[in-house]
């Protein structure tokens, strides 16, 4: 498959480096290589990747999974999309933060604290994102449980409370 | 004092050329640059009523004076500005050689001064209503201040070299009767167009109140009547100083008096103006560190080249 | 002097998008800066959750005004991709055009900003003169000025006609003409050259780290650019070039921008000539199978990328967005610190920030305080009795 010969090469440098560390590496097709890690191995494979050029994380995205909450982080060396997949479970939500490798990765760790709630270790203090300050700090609208209608109806029962009580 | 020439007086003040005149002109030219603005920029621009109805709007709007301010200060302050560029008006010859009232020697530099009451009026009022934005803004007007005063007297300095008087009708009348002289005061007109520009805080040198930057500057906290008090002392300040620059450099009435007179003297007033407004939409808005080193080292040594060219001419002339 | 701490935002004349920079002056100088951001959430990911996959590209579309075309071309891209779909070349070419057309408004649109912003009101007033050329064509390709839906899933929403492609690449023709004038303009004007040169420092090594984007990270010399590291829609079959400056300013930005459109110009009419014969949309079905796609877009800020996962529903089970200008302000920080209080409207300008792509989330409004909470139905009705009161009755439809 010389189509992919890129995806092929950055996939056999993986599991050269990590064997077992990592799971599921996948070709998807031309430019997009996925991969499944555990959290602990997260931040090594990123500086791995990064020294080997994947210098941009495009994003982070947040899902919840019902019995897992984790994140998908997409890096790049421009040309070829590396997806690493990491899970934890919804009890105990954590991630280890990859600031350290890439300080313009703030906002998207913010933003999967603040959205869904997994905690991220080593995150600095800072304001939240993107919520609004007087949102609930312990809802999550994100993940699946969370029902907007349920939020709605919330609000106009404080709403109308305020009102009876002018 | 006779009752008459009292009388005469206080028309003089209040309508014309005093209060009520100024304010006319003043809105007319504002509505002039507005509108020669908006043309150079390929828009529509402002119908002529529109100053005026800006101005009674702003008269009938609620005032609000910030509580951490000094109120006496807020209150007072947009008043000296009108009484001071009014003042500096009656010193200037307008439609005929004469100054209005006093015409004295030096009254050139009475005028310059009394220039200078309203941007100090603007500093303070800045800096009495002490928000964040005001305070940067009156810091950047006393800034601005010593970046074009100097170049400013500078330049009038050479006419009144050349005139061999500091009287505003003698230096006018001297460059009426040789206009030849007046070519030769091209560099010099030139700084004071600029150093004008500023005083007025224009773009691009409108950087006291930059709206991008630090929102309405030394004004953010004004509004209502003292607002319009203040709007309309700029534009009082742009009659005056147009005035001035007439008066100076471009010979004054021609030894013309009444309409013929006026006539010139609003001609000349409009060309100053057409100026101003060609510089405002030349250029983009430079840094209050920029606009101090441009003031001077580019406007200064050429006011002194002036100067010296004006000296030597002097000598020549005998 | 003490030092002062100015807000710049969230209302601010200069900032028309809410945002908040905390800066703290000495004097004129930036000791240090502070950006506050999610004013704005709109809750858009979770709103398509609950939302169909074609009610969802009417709802992205207004994840941005100025770049609602770059959203909706990467969320189709992704449903395209999930659900198997093959999409007409003709499609494709056309959404390539309608992208570059939207590159075009929104950097004459930014050109003016940023002469606004450093207090050049005339190239302001001339660009956004130039700039309705732009918007003309795109009402004339799909009947909006700004919000085009020219995308549906499985191609485009209309053709394009003979004469249609004539008066586009008349108009075409036109502005490259007025952009020549505007680069001389920039590059030469002493005074815009004061304003922008050496201002906004971004070096090559700092963008990386921070992961600049789009013409911001360009002007510092960083080679990206989706459209040739990987293409999408037609862009492999085009000729253009990669436009990068060294300047690492805003000076470099405003012309990596300016000469960004001259690339433009060039692709449009290359698309235009090109335009092959065949169909325009291809059958999708509603319920698409459980399947993941990630793709990516060159907005005019810069790299956009969506995540989508599907289901087996006709409803997405995860959108992810992830606009540009989120991206890009990681670093107006680093660029504010130690600059000029006069420099920071244009140097935040610079990385023609969107903040409506930025923050995305909330589903609730409020009006006066938190007396009265609209939800999305009362908002619906609110809006159809205004237009009632106006005569205009949208429930018959």
């Amino acid at each position: 498959m010389s189509e992919f010969a890129k995806e092929e090469e950055l996939k056999k440098l993986l599991e050269d480096k990590f064997g077992t560390g990592i799971s599921a590496i996948n070709i998807q097709r031309i430019r997009r290589v996925w991969l499944e890690a555990a959290p602990e191995k997260l931040v090594e494979i990123l500086e791995f990747l990064k020294a080997a050029g994947f210098d941009h994380i495009s994003t982070i995205t947040g899902f919840d999974e019902g019995e897992n909450l984790g994140a998908f982080y997409h890096a790049t060396d421009t040309h070829i999309l590396a997806t690493i997949k990491v899970k934890t479970p919804l009890s105990s939500p954590k991630l280890p933060t990859i600031t350290g490798i890439f300080p313009g990765a703030i906002s998207y760790e913010r933003e999967l604290e603040d959205l869904l709630g997994i905690k991220i270790e080593g995150l600095p203090p800072g304001r939240r994102y993107p919520l609004d300050d007087e949102f609930p700090k312990d809802q999550y609208p994100l993940r699946k449980t969370w029902k907007t209608a349920d939020f709605q109806a919330a609000r106009k029962a404080a709403a109308s409370l305020i009102k009876e009580a002018r | 004092m006779h009752t008459d020439s009292m009388l005469t007086s206080v028309v003089y003040l209040i309508v014309f050329p005093g209060l009520l005149f100024l304010t006319v002109y003043g809105l007319f030219l504002q509505w002039v640059d507005r509108k020669l603005c908006a043309v150079m920029q390929n828009r529509m621009g402002p119908p002529w009523y529109q100053p005026t109805a800006d101005l009674i709007k702003l008269l009938a709007k609620e005032t609000i004076i910030p509580d951490a301010c000094d109120t006496l200060m807020f209150k007072t302050l947009p008043y000296f500005a009108i009484a001071a560029v009014t003042s500096a008006l009656m010193l200037i010859p307008l439609w005929r050689t004469e100054s209005l009232f006093m015409s004295f020697q030096g009254n050139m530099v009475v005028v310059v001064y009394l220039l200078t009451i309203p941007t100090v009026t603007f500093f303070l009022a800045g800096w009495s209503s002490t928000s964040p934005y005001s305070t940067v803004g009156s810091m950047r007007v006393l800034t601005q201040l010593f970046a074009y005063e100097v170049p400013l007297m500078l330049s009038l300095i050479g006419p009144a070299i050349l005139a061999g008087s500091w009287n505003l009708s003698e230096i006018s009348a001297f460059f009426s009767g040789q206009p030849a002289l007046i070519a030769a005061q091209f560099i010099g007109f030139l700084v004071a167009i600029i150093s004008l520009q500023g005083k007025l805080e224009r773009m691009p040198f409108d950087i006291p109140h930059a709206k991008n930057e630090i929102v309405g500057g030394q004004f953010t906290e004004y509004s209502g009547r003292l607002l319009a008090y203040f709007n309309l002392a700029v534009d009082m300040e742009l009659v005056v100083g147009a005035a001035l620059l007439s008066a100076v450099f471009l010979g004054g009435a021609w030894g013309l008096h009444g309409v013929q007179g006026l006539i010139l003297f609003l001609i000349k007033t409009l060309a100053v103006t057409f100026l101003l407004a060609l510089l405002k939409v030349l250029m983009a808005r430079i840094r209050i560190e920029q606009m101090v080193n441009f003031c001077w080292k580019i406007l200064v040594p050429m006011a002194m080249a002036q100067i010296l060219f004006d000296i030597f001419l002097k000598s020549k002339l005998g | 002097m003490s030092k002062i701490t100015i807000p710049l935002g969230p209302q601010h004349p200069a900032l028309k998008e809410p945002e908040n920079f905390m800066l703290v002056l000495e004097g004129e100088q930036i000791e240090n800066a502070t950006i506050n951001l999610g004013y704005n959430h709109r809750g858009m990911e979770k709103a398509a959750e609950e939302r169909t996959f074609i009610q969802n590209m009417y709802l992205l579309e207004r994840v941005c005004g100025i770049c609602s075309h770059s959203h909706t071309t990467c969320y189709v891209t992704n449903v395209e991709e999930a659900a198997k779909a093959e999409v007409p070349e003709r499609a494709r070419a056309i959404r390539t055009l309608v992208g570059e057309l939207e590159r075009v408004h929104s950097h004459l649109l930014w050109i003016g900003v940023a002469g606004y912003e450093m207090g050049f009101e005339t190239l302001f007033m001339y660009t956004w003169r130039d700039r309705e050329q732009v918007l003309d064509c795109l009402e004339l390709l799909s009947g909006n000025r700004v919000h085009y839906s020219i995308n549906t899933i499985g191609g485009v929403r209309r053709d394009i006609t003979p004469e249609q492609k004539n008066e586009v690449l008349k108009r075409i023709n036109f502005l490259e003409e007025r952009t020549k004038y505007y680069i001389k303009v920039a590059t030469e004007e002493p005074t815009v050259r004061a304003r922008t040169a050496d201002v906004g420092k971004l070096p090559y090594d700092i963008a990386i780290e921070r992961g600049a984007v789009g013409p911001t990270a360009r002007a510092s010399g960083v080679k990206r650019d989706v459209r040739k590291d990987d293409p999408y829609l037609i862009y492999d079959k085009l000729d253009f070039s990669l436009i990068t400056h060294d300047t690492c300013d805003v000076f470099g930005r405003l012309v990596v921008r300016a000469l960004e459109l001259m690339e433009s110009y060039k692709l449009i009419k290359q698309v235009l000539n090109y335009l092959p014969e065949g169909p325009i949309t291809v059958k999708v079905p509603s319920r698409i199978a459980p399947a993941e796609a990630l793709n990516r877009y060159e907005a005019p800020r810069g790299e956009d990328i969506h995540y989508l996962k599907t289901n087996g529903t006709d409803k997405p089970e995860r959108l992810k967005v992830r606009a540009p200008t989120l991206a890009n302000l990681q670093s107006v920080t680093y660029m504010l610190e130690g600059g000029w209080l006069a420099d920071v409207p244009l140097v935040i300008a610079a990385i023609d920030p969107c903040m409506s792509c930025t923050d995305r989330a909330m589903v609730y409004d409020r009006k006066a305080g938190k007396t009265q909470v609209y939800d999305w139905e009362d908002l619906r009705k609110l809006g159809i009795e205004a237009y009632k009161r106006r005569g205009v009755d949208f429930t018959k439809l």
